[in-house]
């Protein structure tokens, strides 16, 4: 009985990869179709299925290190440093990364900013109003 | 006068050199002086039945030390007659300290014997497991010795030796670096260089330097002795008039104290540091000479064998050297231990069986010639070298000086990599130290520790067992578990 649990359980997994695979396959055909016409040049069925192949790996691969990273920092949660770290190896990719990074926190500072200021303007503004106004600029 | 000489029947060394010493024709300048050197005789001969090697040197020092207080009226009576009678003093402190199975268990001798009971430990126990090991000890050539004993006393005789009595001090140094093993003992042809303090220095770096050099002979190395010992003489009127104080003396007679019996033991290391403390002595730095042979313990902890040149350069860089050095050692061998671990997998499976062998003992570089210059360099070059032939060694074909200098290449990258790679998982977690959690974190991502591999158990394959011990918890006797996690 559990045997069968853990041989179904694995089919699903099993499945659930196919499933997985066959869509970083859609996508990558997409991405080399634009690149094909990009540089006018043709990509064969094998390109891109060893290119959505070595995709996947690397995704699994990712995936446990930047556990790996969570857990080294004793952390139970996945941060953006571990994800820096991860592409601590191609410049271009940890500058992006990085730069990504920081509009994202600049963006959250300005949002709380806003927030904040909203907040203190309905304060000082009549009270039935403000409430109004905040429920609104709430919703 | 305790002139009971108690002759055995089978001629042991020590009834040799008795016979010596009696029948010797005691031709020292320094002969009028015979009440004052029976008392010092008699205080030299209440301690003994020790043991020779190790405690030899500090009961000599006792010794000295009680005999110094007499020795000093002497000297500042004798204008720079120090002591008399040398090589007889020598031989008389040999006689005492041999054991010869009586044990004139006098209190005073007992009480020295507790004193000196813990043998002086290597200080520098910086390589620790395999590299610690025993001090080698050599027969002595008896023979070599009293024709060395009769050159000698013909030596002194002309000039006006103000050379302290050859007692044996024993320095602290004496025990340190058992490890460093060299092939000549002592400078050799040092003598003429030793008269002027400035030369002194260069001196000991040359006459280590010659160490390696040497085939070892004890005859070639006690006739430079002798020609140390005249050299010496004659640089201590300098250094005797100049020095007023106990201090100066004392370094001095250790130095050369120490230097004649290392003749008679014929022990690498302890000549050394003979050599070691003429050297700085002469140099009138008494505390500088500790930080010199501090450096040279530590070097000698570092590396197995030396170089000359480098030698003679510490002399003079060794203080500003041997942090530098002991730093790029930490990080040098941190990075021999990963390399090690590393790259078991990856070049193929013969390497495997043969790395571990390879021990973490650390064989290090020679020392930068100059020092604080190119720190990295040399020291990091020459590793990559070791690990090219071994490289070149385990190709089993010969290779192009062009491949082994790409595989030098390749592995200079890969250690940068790896280096980084551990410095900013520290940093990942927060630390300023790289702990075996990055190791660990970085051998998992290399593939080497999976789930079914963890890292102890390529410990256990690969490492010695010392390193072994150091690396995996395990429980000791009274509840402890070492190493403590």
């Amino acid at each position: 009985m559990m045997e069968e649990e853990k041989g179904a359980e694995e089919q699903q997994r099993f499945s659930y990869q196919q499933r997985l695979k066959a869509a970083v396959h859609y996508t990558v055909g997409h991405l080399c179709e634009e690149v094909a016409s990009d540089k006018e040049m043709q990509f064969s069925k094998q390109t891109i299925a060893a290119i959505s192949e070595v995709t996947f790996q690397q995704c699994e691969n990712f995936a446990r290190d930047l556990e790996m990273f969570a857990r080294h920092a004793k952390r139970s949660t996945i941060n953006t440093e571990d994800v820096k770290l991860l592409a601590r190896r191609s410049n271009s990719l940890l500058k992006y990364i990085t730069e990504k990074n920081e509009d994202i926190a600049k963006f959250n500072l300005e949002r709380k900013a806003k927030k904040k200021k909203k907040l203190e303007d309905e304060n000082k503004n009549s009270v039935e109003p403000a409430e109004a106004g905040v429920v609104e600029s709430e919703n | 006068m305790a002139d009971s000489y108690s002759r055995d029947s089978e001629p042991t060394t020590r009834t040799l050199l008795r016979r010596v010493l009696d029948t010797a024709d005691p031709r020292t300048p320094r002969r009028p002086r015979s009440a004052r050197t029976d008392v010092q005789r008699a205080l030299l001969q209440t301690p003994s039945s020790r043991r020779l090697r190790s405690q030899t040197k500090m009961t000599a020092r006792r010794c000295s030390h009680r005999a110094r207080s007499i020795d000093r009226l002497t000297h500042v009576q004798a204008s720079g007659h120090l002591e008399e009678q040398t090589p007889r003093t020598l031989l008389k402190n040999i006689l005492l300290t041999e054991p010869h199975g009586n044990a004139d268990a006098s209190s005073l001798t007992s009480s020295l014997n507790l004193t000196f009971a813990t043998p002086l430990q290597p200080q520098s126990v910086k390589r620790p497991g395999l590299a610690r090991r025993p001090p080698t000890r050599r027969a002595v050539d008896v023979g070599t010795f009293l024709q060395d004993l009769r050159d000698t006393s013909l030596a002194l005789a002309p000039p006006d030796t103000v050379l302290e009595d050859t007692q044996p001090f024993s320095q602290p140094l004496v025990g340190r670096s058992p490890s460093v093993h060299h092939s000549l003992p002592c400078p050799s042809h040092s003598g003429a260089k030793d008269v002027e303090r400035a030369a002194s220095r260069r001196t000991w770096s040359s006459g280590l330097g010659l160490q390696n050099n040497g085939a070892g002979k004890p005859a070639q190395l006690l006739a430079g002795k002798v020609e140390e010992v005249g050299a010496l003489a004659m640089g201590f009127p300098n250094i005797s008039s100049n020095i007023s104080g106990k201090d100066g003396i004392e370094p001095l007679q250790n130095g050369v104290g120490e230097e004649a019996e290392e003749r008679m033991e014929e022990s690498l290391r302890e000549v050394e540091k003979a050599a070691e403390a003429q050297g700085s002595a002469r140099a009138e730095e008494p505390e500088g000479h500790i930080e010199v042979t501090e450096a040279e313990g530590s070097w000698g902890a570092v590396e197995a064998k030396e170089p000359e040149g480098s030698s003679g350069d510490e002399d003079t860089s060794g203080r500003t050297a041997s942090p530098e050095l002991a730093s790029s050692t930490p990080e040098f061998l941190r990075a021999r231990r990963l390399q090690f671990l590393e790259t078991a997998p990856p070049p193929s499976t013969a390497v495997l069986p043969s790395e571990p062998p390879e021990p973490l003992s650390a064989r290090l570089p020679p020392k930068p010639r100059i020092p604080g210059s190119r720190p990295r360099q040399d020291p990091y070059k020459t590793g990559l070298n070791h690990y090219a032939k071994l490289f070149s060694f385990y190709a089993k074909m010969p290779m192009e000086k062009k491949a082994v200098e790409m595989v030098e290449k390749c592995l200079d990258k890969y250690f940068q990599h790896l280096c980084d790679d551990l410095e900013v998982f520290a940093a990942h977690a927060g630390r300023k130290t790289v702990r075996p959690e990055d190791l660990e974190l970085l051998m998992r991502r290399q593939g080497l520790v999976t789930d079914q591999v963890s890292l102890h158990v390529l410990v256990e394959r690969h490492l010695p067992l010392e390193y072994r011990q150091q690396l995996i918890p395990c429980a000791f006797s009274g509840n402890t578990v070492f190493p403590a996690q």
